[in-house]
């Protein structure tokens, strides 16, 4: 709070009292007051309001300026009127008294949201382990009974399970709780456990797998580095480039405070200016527009479930010739001594 | 014959999954009437127990707590919940394996038979002919002579030596090597599945592994 703020602010005052000693002069010079008298009452009206007005000026600086400050190092703004001394002045009270009903009414709001969302989420989360139980006894019927048609049943029924799995991870993606455990898992365990699990497709498209160096172990959650892994793969599956024997490099690189995850393919690439709106919701761009379907979800999972766990995942491509997501888990020893 | 017991409440998956592992040449129960069935399972004295997590009446997690204080029969979770913590729970009450559903039947019959492997390990080396099965080091040994595999050559070799005289399925083949971090395509596995006859025809042991068109192969 500055000079010029409280000058602005009190300006009425200011000229009503310039006015006020107008007047009085002008009476005391139409009563023939004595010199001396108006110097006196001239200097005594003075001070007064100096000495108002700066004590009103810095009980309101001391007051805002900490707010001011109090509310810059915050992390939840909204959570300012606990953090407010009362002032003791009446605008002021009255002020913190309103700041603190509004924000309490606020925080009711929250958490409500909060609790339908995590209600909404853990229905989400039992309805679809339920349809994955009639899909496992179809799986299981359809390899039971091997024909042509259950060999199409099969790819179907991978699909359905491959949907249900994105709406699942997008409820916990979205939601605010932390329901992932991190642990050591090795990086050859998760390529092998989607690979395996998007087998048919792969072979069906004469993709070529090719690994290297994933033998180390990264801080993450299994589940989640599959479902990532899984969206990936099913990038690429839909835009390999015809001209080539498409191909999928994973690779893993250590360094001393981070292993770097690579994962290159050799399709169609990323338009130079998609590339910094792919991670965004419902980003199609010019490859989903033209091509196969595009939702514009998955990467956008893909990277809120990084970030959830505290991984660096960044992209890079060159149109025509490659598509390279790259990983980055940070080392934490503390995990260690677990 | 290894006897499996099943304990699933839905009913489909129940008869199916019953099916499966009989058609794969296992013996199984599968009780529908889930009350008391940690009495069933003891009582069942079977080799290995396919337990599911979302149960009525208890949670399989805690069932697999209170079942682990009298026996150490191998038990793999079979289940829908696809949460790490589900996982590392079930592990630390002593599952042997954790295996979510939608499953693809190929692995989960890898898995049980890697399980039964496991468990039913005898200390004794194992034998094809008078070709000793030297897993770790990749090689077929007798006392002249020594057959060195490729980490693909004795993945096939050894699955099809613990199923021996029984046809091996190209698909259990490729998933096998699949879980393996061996990536390769149906061309590849004919080539590797060639290389590896054409060795132990080397070795003295003619048309050891027949070809069965459409439907795999078998090591005699």
């Amino acid at each position: 709070m500055k000079l010029y703020d409280l000058l602005k602010d009190r300006i009425f005052i200011f000229i009503s009292c310039i006015t006020a000693f107008l007047i009085i002069f002008l009476f005391m010079n139409a009563f023939n007051a004595d010199p001396q008298l108006k110097i006196i009452t001239g200097v005594i009206l003075f001070l007064l309001l100096i000495v108002n007005e700066t004590h009103e000026f810095l009980r309101k600086k001391f007051f805002y300026d900490d707010i001011k400050i109090k509310m810059e190092n915050l992390d939840r703004k909204y959570l300012i009127s606990e953090m407010i001394t009362p002032p003791r002045f009446f605008d002021g009270d009255l002020m913190c008294e309103l700041l603190s009903e509004a924000g309490r009414s606020m925080c009711e709001n929250i958490a409500e949201y909060r609790r339908n969302s995590a209600e909404f989420r853990e229905f989400i989360e039992m309805w679809v382990h339920e349809i994955k139980l009639p899909v496992s006894s179809l799986l299981l019927m359809a390899h039971n009974n091997r024909s042509e048609i259950s060999e199409k049943f099969l790819e179907q029924l991978y699909r359905i399970d491959g949907y249900t799995d994105t709406v699942l991870y997008y409820a916990r993606s979205e939601n605010a709780e932390k329901d992932y455990i991190i642990k050591e898992i090795q990086l050859s365990k998760a390529a092998s456990g989607i690979a395996l699990k998007n087998r048919e497709t792969l072979l069906l498209n004469n993709v070529a797998i090719r690994t290297s160096g994933l033998e180390v172990t990264v801080l993450t959650d299994g589940k989640w580095l599959e479902f990532i892994l899984g969206q990936l793969i099913a990038n690429s599956i839909k835009f390999f480039s015809p001209e080539r024997e498409p191909e999928i490099f994973i690779s893993a690189e250590e360094f001393s405070d981070k292993t770097v995850l690579k994962y290159r393919d050799n399709g169609i690439g990323i338009p130079e200016s998609d590339i910094p709106y792919i991670f965004e919701k419902s980003f199609t761009g010019e490859n989903g527009r033209k091509g196969t379907r595009s939702t514009g979800m998955g990467l956008y999972i893909v990277k809120n479930l990084c970030e959830k766990m505290g991984h660096k995942i960044s992209v890079n491509s060159q149109k025509g010739e490659f598509t390279e997501f790259e990983i980055i888990f940070d080392k934490n020893d503390f995990y260690k001594f677990n | 014959m290894s006897k499996i017991y099943i304990i699933e409440d839905d009913r489909s998956i129940r008869t199916e999954l019953s099916e499966l592992l009989r058609n794969a040449g296992y013996e199984t129960e599968a009780p529908s009437e889930l009350e008391n069935i940690l009495d069933g399972m003891i009582a069942a004295n079977a080799d290995l127990i396919l337990l599911d997590i979302n149960l009525p009446i208890v949670n399989g997690e805690v069932l697999l707590k209170e079942f682990r204080k009298s026996s150490d029969t191998p038990v793999i979770m079979v289940t829908s919940r696809t949460s790490e913590a589900d996982e590392v729970l079930s592990m630390s009450y002593g599952a042997d394996d954790y295996i979510t559903k939608p499953y693809n039947p190929t692995i989960l019959l890898l898995r049980i038979s890697a399980v039964l492997k496991r468990s039913s390990r005898s200390t004794a080396n194992q034998y094809y002919k008078d070709l000793k099965i030297n897993a770790a080091k990749g090689a077929l040994t007798s006392d002249d002579r020594e057959l060195i595999l490729t980490k693909n050559e004795m993945i096939i070799f050894q699955l099809l030596f613990d199923r021996q005289g029984e046809i091996v399925t190209r698909d259990e083949l490729m998933t096998a090597l699949w879980d393996n971090n061996e990536f390769i395509n149906d061309n590849a596995l004919t080539v590797n599945v060639s290389r590896l006859r054409a060795k132990l025809c080397e070795a003295g042991y003619n048309d050891a592994v027949e070809t069965r068109k459409k439907q795999g192969y078998i090591l005699k």
